[in-house]
């Protein structure tokens, strides 16, 4: 028994019965040869057959049931951004990990030179090859997903998409753009450049600001009350090791209660 | 075959119909071999001129030849393959009986 599917068509006399060019045959027989061989178009076949299946179970969405299609095509843009979001945090997961392979977390050399952390940046910057890009990509994702996943708040509280039986992933959104920002902020510190320094300064100031636990909340966060080894030590284990688990797990499950919820239709 | 090179003057354009699965093997592996061979193309060229950056006494002459080669075979074969079309493909002049209801 063959597998092949039977048909009409003479596959093997077809091209004679053509009036081809010498060119034409070589080339068509070149193909036809490669296709039998590594079946592309099979599989893109199956692609498109199923491509086709998946859209005909697909029911018909409320905008398209009251046909109110006219009025909300501009939102539809913004239903994207939380997928953009997550295609930043793997872009910045993926870069980031590549820059941990010639990052420092060092804040060493107080004889007035600049500190291992800072050199382990210079040399990306400087020396190494595509590490201006890496680092580029790095901070660009990171851009970008604090501007995405605070679009998507905005779009999911103008289109109503947090009342119920959303509330639970709304808090969890919450929680997720701040461990966004936290991300940002350590990641701001590592390069343990003026601006970082300051920045970590203003962290530590701001700390101490909070009453009866500001103290103690310092000493966790920073490791003291000035900046220190340990500062930039801490900042670099919550932006590679604590964060990541943590946003990654939450962020799984922030996607799974979409999917199980479906998306939630304007009204 | 179908050689309609009498109705349309001027425009000397051979046509060759094929099997809609030829067609596809056609579509599929000159659009592979003609986007590989044009990137390889470029790469070559990068790697002759260094990123089109060596003075023009060190640039690798057969290389970049080899590479501007690939880009013109990538470009032939893409434009060869253009002159196979299935039954259903008229040229869209002769495609008056078919409504234009898209709109």
């Amino acid at each position: 028994m063959s597998l092949e599917r039977k048909d009409e068509h003479d596959h093997k006399g077809w091209m004679e019965s053509r009036d081809l060019t010498p060119i034409e045959s070589v080339y068509l027989t070149v193909l036809v040869w490669l296709d039998k061989r590594l079946r592309v178009v099979d599989y893109l076949e199956i692609l498109e057959d199923l491509y086709y299946k998946v859209n005909m179970q697909m029911p018909k969405s409320h905008t398209e049931q009251y046909n109110l299609d006219n009025k909300f095509w501009y939102w539809y843009p913004l239903y994207a951004l939380g997928s953009f979001s997550t295609v930043a945090y793997v872009v910045a997961a993926i870069s980031g990990a590549l820059l941990g392979f010639y990052y420092a977390p060092a804040a060493a050399a107080a004889d007035g030179t600049p500190t291992i952390a800072y050199d382990s940046v210079l040399i990306i910057m400087g020396q190494l090859n595509l590490g201006y890009f890496l680092r580029s990509v790095h901070r660009w994702a990171a851009q970008i997903m604090v501007a995405a996943v605070f679009l998507h708040m905005l779009r999911v509280y103008f289109t109503g998409a947090y009342k119920e039986p959303r509330e639970l992933n709304w808090i969890i959104g919450i929680v997720l753009i701040s461990l966004t920002l936290v991300f940002g902020y350590t990641g701001y510190l590592l390069p343990w450049s003026q601006l970082s320094y300051w920045a970590g300064q203003i962290g530590v100031e701001m700390s101490l600001s909070i009453p009866l636990i500001g103290e103690w909340v310092a000493q966790l966060l920073f490791g003291g009350f000035s900046l220190s080894q340990s500062t930039l030590q801490r900042m670099y284990i919550l932006h590679v090791f604590f964060l990541p688990f943590i946003t990654t797990a939450i962020i799984a499950v922030h996607i799974g209660i979409v999917w199980m919820q479906g998306i939630a239709e304007p009204h | 075959m179908t050689d309609d090179q009498s109705a349309d003057s001027g425009n000397q354009r051979r046509d060759v119909v094929v099997p809609l699965r030829v067609y596809k093997t056609v579509t599929v592996f000159s659009t592979l071999f003609a986007v590989a061979s044009v990137v390889a193309g470029f790469i070559l060229v990068d790697v002759a001129t260094q990123l089109a950056s060596a003075p023009v006494s060190e640039i690798d002459v057969p290389v970049a030849i080899a590479g501007i080669g690939a880009i013109l075979a990538g470009t032939v074969v893409y434009a060869f393959s253009t002159r196979f079309r299935t039954e259903e493909m008229g040229k869209s002049k002769d495609d008056a009986d078919k409504p234009s209801d898209n709109g």
